[in-house]
């Protein structure tokens, strides 16, 4: 068993042409400052541990980083993941391109015992956890079957817009979730997140991700 | 062949009792109880049993023996199977316990690979026995054989499968075939429904799931049967209190992804033992609508309403109907009642109002299903709406695209020969209109699938 850092787990998204954030490791604040300004500010830096995997509940994440704010960034958040998780092996930290506007959305992976993998669908974010509002197939699927999964959840109408809120892109998660099929057909999965999967009229990115391989 | 289980010509009761009260003489009693076949008795102890001579082994029967009964104490469960083979029988019914369900895995591994060197088919180990109506077979310790009829039951062992199994012969639901799996060793729940996919006999396949061996193929052989297959799966997983990785880890229970397994591969999931037997009486009964488009008719307007509620619960769609339509009813239900849907004769109730509505109700090309309501009163009869839906189904199933008919006749007492004559003349009736509705669901929901999952393997309509 092998976990993926986000970093990655975002390798292999990108493999099957899953649209990720604009992200790269720094190891000194130089490289981060560098890579800040590469990607464009304000980005986000995140601490990259294969011990870690739960990184904001350690402190190991900081949103809205100004290009002169990454250098001193990248130094509070390795001294704080030394205090609190002083075991952890620290690969760096990640500097990422902020996670645009849109519906926060999840898709993940599980290989069941009995049925092999199954495929998960819904709104992501905070709602994962209080609402469970996601469908489920097992995998492989077809087509029709991944604009189901999108079609049946009960918030379905949020993703095509309401209240003036605008609508995602619902081409965009077809495609994210079919090639979530091919993955799990072709890479050794145990459990795979991307929460969030952030999906606006322009398209979907992800935004975080996790894997755990055989 | 799983034909030698269920059909077979001679039958040996290894382990039969003179005592009735124990299984081997229970399954005796029971098999003597209709079976037109050979039956040999085989008891080293007794020289007759029930009336028939007995056998001191397998071995020693003269004829041929297709199907054993096996009865005895574990310790030699291993050699009377070795003998059976021996003998050339075909089919083994394994009665006897002891195996993985007591943790004996290697006994069960050992007992199956005797079955696989004589090449025979074996239920069980630790199964209460099939019953074939058909063959007027109960080599089982289900108390009697059940009413004929076309649904099939597989249940996983179990005294609560055993009481299922009763349940439905008390309740007089025709069946065809009953099979316990018990540890389901060398067939398993995918050659069963594989085997009544093919039974002529068998209309539809009616299942209590505690755990799926083979889920893949589980669900690929289900996915090609065109035979509704309902379902209900109990033991709903607890989450492992470890840390979970993922969100999606968290939330995948596998009851979750049992439940997404089965919608995948066209399997009706139900929730409640009554909503097992409901929707496979009226699959066994009713052809399947072409649509999702409800007419109700009732005498009384609360009773309506409230399957009205169900229908929109199950997106059943409760349809507008044809001015034709509506005149044709307000020709024979009072001005105060309603012709429009649902229909609502205001308590007035005839054999005439039933009939003439019922069959504007099937003329009516926004009708897809029918739902009838009677509700008892001191001042009405059963009877005669009853004999108008037997007359209109007999008329429909002359005709072509006949349409469900679900019957739900409230108020038990008072109602007993109106609901006898429906349960006689195979029209689905259920004691309140929640019931008949999610029967009717079950309808639409399979003809769904075969429309979308199994349309390339099968036709849709039979």
């Amino acid at each position: 068993m092998k976990i993926l850092t986000e970093h990655e787990t975002k390798k292999l998204l990108i493999k099957y042409g899953i649209p990720v954030t604009k992200e790269s490791i720094a190891n000194s604040p130089d490289e981060a400052f560098a890579i800040a300004s590469q990607i464009g500010t304000p980005v986000a830096m995140k601490i990259s541990s294969p011990d870690i995997s739960h990184k904001s509940d350690v402190g190991g994440v900081v949103l809205n980083v100004g290009a002169h704010e990454a250098r001193g960034t990248y130094d509070r958040i390795i001294s704080q993941i030394k205090k609190v998780a002083p075991l952890a092996r620290i690969e760096g930290i990640l500097v990422q391109q902020m996670a645009p506007q849109g519906h926060e959305l999840i898709v993940g992976l599980k290989k069941d015992a009995q049925f092999g993998h199954v495929l998960m669908f819904g709104l992501g974010g905070i709602f994962v956890e209080v609402y469970k509002d996601v469908s489920f197939r097992v995998i492989p699927i077809e087509k029709r079957e991944a604009i189901e999964m999108v079609s049946e959840i009960k918030g379905y109408p949020l993703l095509k817009g309401i209240r003036g809120r605008k609508p995602a892109r619902i081409e965009a998660i077809i495609d994210v979730l079919m090639s979530v099929s091919q993955i799990a057909e072709k890479e050794k999965i145990i459990e795979l997140d991307i929460n969030p999967l952030i999906v606006n009229e322009g398209g979907a990115i992800a935004v975080d991700a996790r894997a755990m391989m055989e | 062949m799983l034909s030698s289980i269920f059909e077979p010509e001679s039958v040996a009761v290894i382990g039969a009792s003179n005592n009735v009260t124990k299984w081997g003489g229970r399954i005796l009693k029971n098999l003597l109880g209709g079976f037109a076949g050979k039956i040999y008795p085989v008891n080293p102890k007794e020289t007759i049993i029930q009336g028939l001579d007995s056998y001191p082994s397998v071995l020693d029967i003269p004829g041929m023996v297709e199907l054993a009964v096996v009865i005895v104490p574990y310790a030699i469960v291993h050699s009377i199977v070795e003998e059976c083979g021996k003998k050339g029988v075909k089919g083994l019914v394994v009665i006897s316990a002891g195996f993985s369900e007591a943790g004996n895995e290697s006994g069960e591994i050992e007992l199956v690979s005797i079955a696989r060197k004589y090449g025979m088919r074996m239920i069980g180990p630790n199964t209460l026995g099939i019953v074939n109506e058909r063959a007027r077979l109960n080599a089982s310790i289900i108390g009697r054989l059940p009413r004929p009829g076309y649904i099939s039951f597989i249940t996983q062992s179990g005294s609560l499968g055993l009481a299922l199994a009763e349940w439905t012969i008390a309740t007089e639901l025709g069946l065809c075939k009953v099979i316990s799996t018990g540890n389901k060793a060398q067939t398993d729940d995918v050659d069963f429904i594989e085997y009544l996919s093919n039974d002529p006999s068998t209309g539809v396949i009616a299942m209590y799931i505690e755990g799926i061996k083979r889920g893949r193929t589980f669900l690929d052989a289900a996915r090609n049967i065109s035979k509704p297959i309902v379902v209900i799966k109990t033991g709903r997983s607890k989450r492992g209190a470890k840390a979970v990785f993922s969100h999606t880890g968290s939330i995948a229970g596998s009851d979750e992804v049992y439940s997404a397994a089965f919608n995948q591969a066209g399997i009706l999931r139900v929730d409640t033992i009554d909503e097992l037997f409901d929707a496979a009486l009226a699959f066994s009964c009713q052809p399947l609508p072409r649509g999702n488009n409800v007419a109700i008719f009732s005498n009384g307007g609360g009773a309506s309403i409230v399957a009205a509620d169900e229908c929109e619960r199950q997106g059943i769609h409760i349809t507008d109907l044809t001015e034709e339509t509506r005149e044709k009813i307000r020709k024979v239900i009072p001005k105060f009642g309603s012709v429009s849907n649902p229909i609502d004769t205001a308590g007035t109730v005839s054999f005439k109002i039933y009939n003439d509505s019922i069959k504007a109700l099937h003329d009516d090309p926004n009708v897809d299903a029918i739902i009838v309501i009677y509700v008892h009163t001191m001042i009405s009869n059963a009877m005669p709406p009853a004999e108008a839906v037997v007359e209109m189904k007999q008329k429909c199933d002359r005709e072509k695209g006949k349409k469900p008919i679900i019957a739900c006749w409230m108020g038990g007492l008072g109602t007993e020969e109106g609901v006898d004559l429906l349960k006689s003349e195979s029209i689905p009736n259920y004691p309140v209109p929640e019931r008949a509705v999610k029967a009717l669901w079950a309808l639409i929901k399979h003809r769904e699938f075969l429309e979308k999952i199994k349309i390339q393997k099968a036709k849709p309509g039979d």
